[in-house]
């Protein structure tokens, strides 16, 4: 409890015991995020991004044909401007070719995202892989 | 005769004053909700915020109002009921706020969905009436009217609750803050972590501030620390998180990249925390 006068507060000297409850578990708590971080600190090895791409599902829309996939980041560094590249190919051949940027793909995370193609990817190979992306 | 003269200027005195707690709510709702009107992420999370989620935020919203209300509020409260009228208003005030403001900055036309434009407006409303509702005790505070009044221990705490939650959602929204995240090392986030706690304590305890708290003389400084600082910052991570979540901003990250950008949305929620103690 406090008390206030003089535009001062005063903490009182006979706390109730949930006041020192709620301190211990907090400094619990407190205690526990900075040990796990120390320990996420030493052990975990700074590795460069390292990203793999899943197709998800495609389906006709209105004016073609979506394709949508999640970009896993494996590492432990986030990756910045992720440019990713799809293409429909017929042997060597390339029928279209579209591109997206995710913004952020964090480290050790997941986005989703979608390309869109005017051709209808079945019957032709979909090949959506990731092309570069920066430090943030 | 006397008597009636005397009831109508009490009448006319308690109009005047009622119109100037207004005007106060609408100076408090632009100086605090401004920096967030202006801020392009939050234009934006009129559409893609889940409505599920600004539905709970703006439903939590009504409680916390109260509760300030109940403290500060646009005049003297001290009953639940003027509390939650003062609550209504504040609210009022934030929306017809919000409105004039994204109106006047060209971010509400004729053709944009009625849902985008219904959910940029009650998103800003939140701070706006948090804005309106301190509006009165930052511009008009006397510092004499809490003399002798007493605060219970879950009052401190929901006080730190109300701080924190005010400037997380100022800074939740931003894209720099995962950007921060993303470029910080673990090692940044443990002295953001102490430097936070640190930062919280001090200002509330050692620097002399105006409402800053003190000790009696033959308690151990440890003891503030840990009935008031370690909750308070406990509370700055809770409400990180839920402004995080609230934003759509945890997505499918591991947990450790979750725990950096609560750390980093801490720092200044504990400021907020720290902050509230000291002028609510």
């Amino acid at each position: 409890m406090t008390k206030s006068d003089q535009g001062r507060h005063r903490e009182r000297q006979d706390p109730h015991w949930i006041e020192w409850l709620t301190g211990i578990v907090s400094a619990l708590l407190v205690a526990a995020i900075l040990g796990w971080l120390t320990w996420e600190a030493f052990t975990r090895k700074a590795t460069p991004p390292d990203l793999v791409v899943t197709v998800l599902t495609t389906e006709k829309t209105t004016a073609g044909h979506r394709v949508a996939f999640d970009i896993y980041n494996t590492a432990t560094t986030t990756a910045a401007a992720v440019t990713v590249i799809g293409r429909l190919t017929d042997g060597d051949r390339v029928i279209e070719e579209n591109d997206v940027t995710f913004d952020y793909v964090a480290a050790e995370s997941k986005s989703t995202g979608a390309i869109l193609f005017q051709n209808d990817p079945a019957g032709h190979t979909v090949d959506i892989r990731p092309a570069g992306y920066t430090d943030p | 005769m006397a008597g009636e003269t005397t009831s109508a200027d009490d009448a006319k005195n308690e109009f005047n004053s009622f119109v100037t707690g207004l005007g106060r709510g609408v100076a408090g709702a632009l100086f605090l909700a401004l920096p967030m009107l202006m801020t392009m992420e939050m234009w934006y999370l009129g559409f893609t915020i889940a409505r599920e989620r600004l539905l709970l935020l703006l439903l939590l919203n009504i409680p916390l109002l109260i509760l300030l209300a109940h403290r500060i509020g646009f005049e003297e409260t001290f009953t639940w009921r003027e509390a939650i009228r003062d609550a209504i208003i504040a609210y009022g005030i934030g929306i017809v706020t919000s409105v004039i403001v994204l109106a006047a900055l060209g971010l509400l036309h004729a053709d944009m969905p009625v849902s985008e434009a219904v959910a940029k407006i009650a998103l800003q409303s939140v701070p706006a009436s948090i804005g309106a509702m301190l509006g009165r005790s930052q511009l008009g505070h006397d510092d004499t009217e809490d003399d002798g009044k007493e605060t219970p221990y879950h009052g401190e705490l929901l006080m730190m609750a109300a701080g924190a939650l005010f400037l997380s959602l100022n800074i939740a929204p931003t894209d720099e803050m995962m950007v921060l995240a993303y470029k910080m090392s673990i090692w940044h986030a443990i002295v953001v972590t102490v430097l936070s706690i640190a930062l919280m304590h001090g200002f509330v305890y050692a620097v002399s501030f105006i409402g800053g708290h003190e000790l009696e003389p033959e308690t151990p400084w440890w003891h503030a620390f840990v009935r008031f600082t370690l909750p308070g910052y406990v509370i700055a991570l809770a409400i990180s998180i839920f402004a995080l979540w609230i934003f759509e901003r945890l997505g499918d990250s591991s947990a450790v990249e979750i725990m950096l950008s609560v750390i980093v949305l801490g720092f200044p929620a504990s400021l907020g925390a720290a902050a509230a103690r000291l002028i609510l």
